[in-house]
């Protein structure tokens, strides 16, 4: 209250500890008046000038007077001479007087005075006094104004005509009047006080202390009470008290009996006072287990009402306790962390509020007791103090609002124990959600409180990238141990236990990603520039603080940080599709590691043949490394960016037993920088999604430019023979085209329509990406529609082992017809050299060959027979083998629960070939049948078309 | 190691070797360096190391090795330019098909008449070593071995604008100048006789490719120097070059008009049967279907050679689209060749485009054609560049497709087309085996503009095509049974003793018709074994 700006001088707790002598400022007041007016009733009305004065403007008690203190006296001084006269002024020397010294020998002085003896000396000696008593210049100026205004004539009117004077002088002379009155009280109030002290005696003294001992808290928790809610009428306290004093009281001066009635009463009171501060007294005694309070069984004089009531007034004093506990961080209980600290401070503030409560009743009982010992002191009652007493039913009724708080307190503490940061804003925040309004704005401001530390981390993280947070609290938390290079996936993450439940896990997602991007950028891409447009990032944090616990994510707080979440992603796309060329490295991997770039790879396969049929354990990769930079000088990957082709590299594998090259080469692209954090993760997939693609295209080659291109280029010459192999030829021939044209189309679907056609997803997705995730995102589903489309995922083990065998034929057919063709060129160079025998005989005129060479070339030739037979048959063998692969790889397909799966099981067998040889696959054909069987026979019948799919 | 530390090497290893190479290339960029080595390598620097002996190259790898680096020397050596193709074109028809199509490869590659590369074409994707090779930085020579036995055509061409295209020395003119007179006999005995200085040609060009993937050969099947000298040197190249692969564009005789040339019948018959037993992979253009074409669909009245040679210029360059524009898939001549031939003797492919319109000829339907379109409207005869006659029987059915589609594609609307022929059954396939449309999107020139959308080309091995080889047969028949006009043949060395050579390729053809028949049937595997059986009584 505005007192306190007066008061902050140093006599503010003398004031403020003695609000119950008001009632004798009253008195005084009213006496001045009195004597100022004279005996006429036009004293009432300036006394209720002057009250309403006082009342209606504490608050204007400026620090300029109109006047100095030289110049006031010298105006005194004057009107005492000019109406020395008058009563009045005599009046205002004996006022003086009374003022200048209370309760000295001038009282007395002040009637005998009255006659001869020149005003203003009088006054001057006065003044001495005055001084004397007064070191503070500036008070006793205030003093001398107000009482030079309140000698003027023009107040003391004997009609009151001059009213309105007075009220137009009002506006320039309140402040100097008011300030003078708060002096003199407050010059007084500090007399008084310690005047009172012998009749405070007789309370007990062992309370007396006590309460000493608790009014200090008090107080402080009184002004910061007053603080804390500044809607209240500033001079509510006063006005109360005056009006109070206003009216006269009704209230006898009593028998006997009823003081002593009412000394039991305040004894209770008092008694359920301390108990409210968790005190034990005389009539409530604590149970030390349970803590809550209850009658002392001693005590004999209470009746059941009585009783009951202080039982129910001991719920607050049991609450108080339960709160105050929460507070104290030895208990064990109270919240930790900085947002536990704020919660704990929060607590505290309410309880400091509370006891400012408890301090208004303490005075009040203190004024009631007062009055009735002055009372009884002086057995004279001037104005006889109407006030209702306070009763035990008047605490009940005051105590519910303060029970339920500290109700809710306790229950909200109770909740919290032990707990910390987002946990435990979540905790309180779940409280929010309550109909009453008062406990609204007591969580709110609990979780303002707490969420305090919270903003800070908040912006901190948002705008600079930090984490401060010593104790855990913070919901996203970083990972020393994890290294630069996983600093993207792996080093930040929402700690999901310290989310705050009204914080969204997309804002959360946000927010993490903003802080994150703030450290790749930093850290990673070396790019130090602050965030731009942060100062008013922060202000707009801080401002917006509670907007944080909306309901609605649509705030001003919600969309800065939307803002900044979009700013900041932007800066690391434009830096990462910019100077980090990501793109160009994203399709540079899918170009050779994906081998979208197929003459490049072709020729690779070609130059590393030879070095790739060796064993594994013969290989060194720098030799393969330089063939493959011919491969790419040899291509058009040569117009490929060098920076790019500098990250391509051969890997070999570490090999098994038995391994050739084939087994153990891989492509490798080096990411480094801010790449590796990108991308890092996906590099591993990569190579899993090599070694089939490769695989699958080294079975292209093995059958178009080994086993393909030899038949065409053995064809020619063994057209000689073609009588005896025909047959097998033919054979061998269209198993040939039957593999081709296998693994062509399954070429064409992986190649093309699965990585192509991902491909064109990723990059629209990549064009509209607003974050750096929505890439890396897309750049996920893209390598795993890869995994699906090219059977690596779980659930196509049936599929892959079924290629296998697919492959394993062709690669028994390139070792079947190299012997093959071996025997045949054997067994043509054996003729070609016997018709050479003979043509070089007929010459020689010897005519032919000898028997025993004719039967031997007959012999070899039967043998060759043989040979070519078992060949055939070994051939038939690769056959059956082959179409047995290729037919349980199309019912894998069929029965897949991949529509593209089976579609592509369609596709393979595009003029139905396999499908009219093997009644199985007419079955159970599509998806949509087995779909349908499904639907009408239920899971039996599936469990039976699977069985019969396997098998 | 990276990329460039090694490529840096080579700058060094390129420096000691040659000095001329040195100017400061220490202190440049590792991608000038990069441009170097390629220039180096491309030409000059190979053929340096390559002259050097064993000695000196083993020195070569020491002075790596004190570069603290290991390169293999080999690979430096065999800088493989993958399946380059030298184009053989011989004749009047060869050449000036021949010509059209070098006119389009320069359009499409941005290479200009006289054989430099335009500005705007020298950061293309493309790859032009399939066809060119690089005499130095920015100038392109066609792999291309000019053969003719009269001047004309061959003179034409060389006072063209393309004039510098060609290597001088690869142009060769028969001195004497009078051509074959239509007669296959006398183009034969002229390529025997010729043959050393012709085969100087080829073997010098074959050498310099470094993997040299195959020959292709333009040719008429009807005239004197594309069918007879054309046959033989088909028959050499297989002796030769064993292990390459033998490709030939060529064009059949026009049934429709009366033909001056008499004994096109003899000149057909005896080059299909080189056709058959030499070439690896027989593209078929009928200049029946080709008028046809260009008279029923693109409304020219008489077409012009000129006018009918873009139509197989185009067909040309698509079919070789896939090569020059590497991507996935079938990117040298085997992957594109393996999956369209099951079985030796049936490589006669016949093709197929659309749309097919002139210039002045853009409806808006043009515009709208969907991948759907094309790949079903490549299945109609009428867009066939074989006139195969009717199937009264109806019995022919594909071997084996391949259809190369070329503009803006969606890639999934390959596969619901594919869906859609199929369920409608718009092409019959064998029943002996997988077959199916198999499809290669390919990119196209961005330096030539396309009105089309989706354009489409059709590679298909159909048994159709044996109706061909049916009406050869029977114009045979007609003409010898008659005897007629066979002294001009006599007159040849080949046929100086008998005419065995004649029923022998009567022999061939027309067992080759039978395969194309057998291959029509389930069995055709039974009918195989019963081939080699007869054979073998
Ligand atoms: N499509 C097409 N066919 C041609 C062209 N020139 C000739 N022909 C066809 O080729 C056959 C004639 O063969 P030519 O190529 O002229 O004969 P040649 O190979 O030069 O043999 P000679 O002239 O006898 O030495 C005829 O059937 C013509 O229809 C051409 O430019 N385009
Ligand atoms: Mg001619």
């Amino acid at each position: 209250m505005s007192r306190n700006v007066l008061d902050s001088g140093g006599c503010g707790d003398a004031s403020e500890g003695g609000r119950g002598d008001y009632k004798d400022i009253y008195e005084l007041l009213a006496e001045l008046c009195k004597h100022l007016a004279g005996p006429s009733e036009n004293h009432r009305e300036i006394l209720r000038h002057v009250t309403q004065y006082i009342s209606n403007c504490p608050t204007a008690l400026g620090s300029t007077l109109p006047f100095d203190e030289t110049s006031i006296l010298t105006k005194i001084t004057h009107h005492l001479d000019s109406s020395a006269a008058k009563s009045v002024t005599s009046n205002l020397c004996s006022a003086g007087s009374q003022f200048g010294a209370t309760g000295s020998d001038c009282a007395h002085s002040a009637g005998e005075t009255s006659s001869a003896i020149n005003n203003s000396a009088l006054f001057l000696k006065f003044h001495e006094q005055l001084k004397a008593a007064l070191p503070d210049e500036h008070q006793r100026t205030a003093l001398l104004t107000f009482l030079y205004f309140m000698s003027d004539s023009k107040y003391s009117t004997d009609n009151g005509h001059n009213v309105g004077n007075v009220k137009s002088h009002r506006s320039q002379l309140m402040a100097s009047t008011n300030s003078a009155f708060q002096s003199i009280r407050s010059h007084l109030l500090h007399k008084t006080s310690s005047q009172q002290q012998p009749q405070h005696s007789i309370l007990p003294v062992n309370n007396r202390a006590r309460n000493e001992e608790s009014v200090k808290p008090m107080v402080s928790g009184r002004s910061a009470f007053s603080r804390m809610t500044p809607e209240n009428d500033p001079t509510g306290g006063n006005c109360g008290v005056i009006h109070g004093v206003n009216f006269p009281s009704l209230h006898a001066d009593g028998s006997k009996s009823l003081d002593l009635q009412n000394n039991v009463n305040d004894d209770i009171v008092q008694n359920i006072i301390y108990v409210f501060t968790g005190i034990q007294g005389k009539y409530l005694k604590k149970d030390v287990i349970s803590g809550r309070f209850k009658l002392d069984s001693k005590v004999k004089s209470l009746n059941v009402v009585q009783a009951g009531m202080l039982l129910r007034l001991s719920e607050l004093g049991y609450y108080h306790d339960l709160v105050q506990s929460y507070t104290d961080s030895k208990s064990g209980l109270c919240p930790l962390g900085l947002m536990g600290q704020g919660f704990v401070s929060a607590l505290k503030k309410e309880l400091t509020r509370y006891y400012g409560m408890v301090a208004t009743l303490q005075e009040q009982l203190n004024r009631q007791r007062d009055h009735e010992h002055n009372t009884i002191l002086r057995g004279n009652s001037i104005i006889p103090m109407r006030h209702e007493r306070l009763t035990l039913m008047k605490i009940l009724v005051w105590s519910v609002d303060a029970l339920k708080r500290l109700q809710w307190l306790a229950t909200i503490a109770e909740a919290c124990q032990e707990k910390k940061g987002g946990a435990l804003a979540s905790t309180v925040h779940s409280f929010l959600n309550n109909g009453n309004p008062t406990v609204k704005s007591l969580v709110r401001e609990l979780l303002l409180a707490i969420c305090g530390p919270l903003y800070q981390m908040l912006s901190h993280w948002l705008l600079e990238g930090e984490i401060c947070d010593p104790h855990g609290e913070f919901f996203i938390e970083c990972l020393a141990e994890v290294g630069p290079d996983r600093l993207w996936h792996d080093k930040y993450r929402v700690r999901i236990a310290m989310l705050p439940n009204f914080m969204s896990t997309e804002m959360a997602h946000k927010i993490l990603v903003t802080g994150k991007s703030i450290n790749f950028l930093c850290e990673i891409c070396e790019d130090k520039r602050p965030v731009k447009g942060r100062d008013e990032l922060r202000l707009c944090i801080e401002e917006n603080a509670d907007h944080i616990f909306s309901r609605v994510a649509d705030t001003k707080l919600h969309s800065t940080i939307d803002a900044i979440y979009l700013n900041t992603s932007k800066r690391v796309l434009d830096i990462v599709m910019g100077p980090h060329k990501l793109l160009e490295h994203l399709q540079a991997m899918r170009r050779y590691l994906l081998l979208g770039q197929g003459d490049f790879i072709g020729i690779l396969m070609e130059n590393l043949k030879c070095e790739l049929d060796k064993p594994a354990k013969e290989l060194y990769s720098y030799d393969l490394s330089s063939i493959m930079d011919a491969a790419i000088r040899s291509t058009n990957a040569q117009y490929d960016d060098p920076e790019i082709l500098n990250h391509l590299d051969v890997r070999l594998l570490t090999p098994c037993d038995g391994d050739i090259g084939w087994d153990i080469l891989s492509l490798q692209y080096t990411v480094r920088g801010p790449l590796a954090t990108m991308l890092e993760p996906c590099m591993g997939i990569y190579q899993i999604l090599f070694k089939p693609l490769w695989r699958m295209k080294h079975m292209e080659f093995v059958l178009s430019s080994k086993i393909w291109k030899d038949q065409k280029c053995n064809a020619k010459p063994l057209r000689a023979m073609g009588s005896e192999l025909n047959q097998v030829l033919y054979r061998l021939h269209l198993l040939t085209s039957e593999m081709i044209h296998f693994i062509h189309q399954m070429q064409y679907y992986i190649l093309f329509e699965v990585i192509e056609c991902s491909w064109a997803e990723l990059q629209d997705r990549v064009q509209s990406a607003k974050a750096l995730d929505d890439i890396l995102d897309a750049h996920d589903e893209f390598l795993n529609a890869i995994k699906c489309g090219a059977f690596l995922d779980s659930n196509s083990g049936q599929l892959c082992q079924n290629m296998e065998n697919v492959y394993d034929g062709i690669i028994r057919l390139e070792l079947w017809q190299n012997k093959f063709y071996e025997i045949c060129f054997k067994e043509l160079s054996a003729r070609k050299e016997y018709e050479n025998h003979i043509c070089i005989s007929e010459e020689a005129g010897e005519f032919g060959v000898t028997a025993e060479r004719q039967l031997e070339r007959d012999q070899e030739r039967k043998i060759f027979e043989q040979i070519i037979g078992s060949y055939h048959k070994s051939l038939d063998n690769i056959c059956a083998d082959y179409e047995k692969a290729v037919r349980c790889f199309l019912l894998a397909l069929n029965s897949h629960n991949d529509h593209n799966l089976q579609l592509f099981g369609i596709r393979l067998d595009f003029n139905e070939y396999y499908k009219k040889r093997d009644q199985r696959l007419c079955v159970p054909l599509t998806f949509e049948h087995m779909r349908m069987s499904i639907m009408f026979n239920g899971n039996k019948s599936l469990a039976g078309s699977r069985y019969s799919v396997v098998n | 190691m990276a990329y460039y530390q090694r490529t840096y090497v080579l700058c060094y290893f390129c420096q000691i070797v040659n000095n001329k190479f040195a100017a400061k290339s220490e202190n440049n960029k590792v991608c000038k360096c990069y441009q170097n080595i390629k220039k180096l390598l491309s030409i000059k620097f190979k053929n340096f190391i390559r002259s050097q002996s064993e000695l000196r190259r083993k020195k070569f790898v020491c002075l790596i090795y004190k570069c603290k680096f290991y390169v293999k020397v080999e690979s430096l050596i065999i800088e493989a330019m993958p399946s380059e193709i030298i184009t053989l074109q011989l004749g009047q028809c060869g050449n000036q098909i021949g010509f059209e199509f070098w006119k389009r490869l320069c359009l499409e590659h941005g290479i200009s008449p006289s054989g430099v590369l335009e500005d705007f074409a020298t950061d293309g994707v493309d790859r032009k070593d399939v066809f060119f090779y690089q005499a130095d930085d920015d100038h392109y020579i066609p792999r291309a071995v000019l053969l003719d036995l009269e001047p004309r055509v061959i003179h034409s061409i060389m006072s063209s604008p393309y004039a510098k295209l060609y290597n001088p020395e690869n142009v060769y003119l028969s001195k004497h100048g009078g051509g074959a007179g239509n007669n296959w006999a006398s183009g034969y005995s002229q390529g025997e006789k010729l043959q050393e200085e012709v085969f100087d040609i080829i073997d010098r060009e074959a050498d310099g490719s470094d993997s040299l993937e195959g020959f292709v050969l333009c040719h008429s099947i009807a005239g004197g120097t594309g069918s007879g000298m054309g046959s033989y040197i088909m028959e050499r190249l297989s002796d030769r070059f064993p292990k390459k692969l033998i490709q030939t564009y060529s064009v059949f005789p026009n049934q429709d008009e009366i033909s001056d040339v008499v004994v096109q019948p003899y000149n057909s018959l005896l080059t299909l049967r080189r056709l058959t037993s030499c070439a690896d992979c027989v593209v078929v253009l009928d200049n029946t279907a080709l008028n046809r074409i260009a008279t029923d669909r693109l409304h020219i009245q008489n077409p012009s050679f000129t006018q009918i040679n873009t139509l197989v210029s185009t067909i040309m360059s698509v079919s070789t689209t896939t090569l020059r524009y590497p991507s996935y898939m079938n990117n040298n001549l085997i992957g594109l060749t393996a999956p369209l031939i099951p079985t030796p003797q049936l490589h006669f492919l016949m093709t197929g485009y659309t749309p097919l319109t002139t210039d002045n000829d853009q409806t808006v339907n043009v515009r709208k054609t969907t991948v759907l379109d094309v790949m079903r409207r490549l299945l109609q005869p009428k867009n066939m560049m074989v006139s195969t006659g009717p199937d009264k029987t109806n019995h022919h059915c594909y071997i084996s497709i391949l259809n190369i589609i070329q503009g803006e594609v969606d890639p999934t609307q390959v596969h619901k087309s594919l869906q859609r022929i199929r369920e409608r059954k718009l092409a019959q396939f064998i029943p002996w085996g997988p077959a199916s449309i198999q499809v290669a999107l390919s990119r196209s020139s961005p330096y030539v503009q396309s009105s089309h959308r989706v354009s489409g080309l059709m590679l298909a091995n159909h048994t159709s095509i044996c109706s061909l080889f049916e009406r050869a047969l029977g114009q045979y028949d007609k003409l010898k049974k008659r005897g007629a006009f066979l002294d001009q043949f006599r007159r040849e060395d080949i046929f100086k003793d008998d005419l065995s050579e004649l029923d022998d390729s009567r022999d061939v053809v027309d067992c080759l018709v039978q395969e194309y028949e057998a291959a029509t049937q389930s069995n055709y595997l039974q009918w195989s074994a019963k081939k080699g059986q007869e054979e073998a009584h």
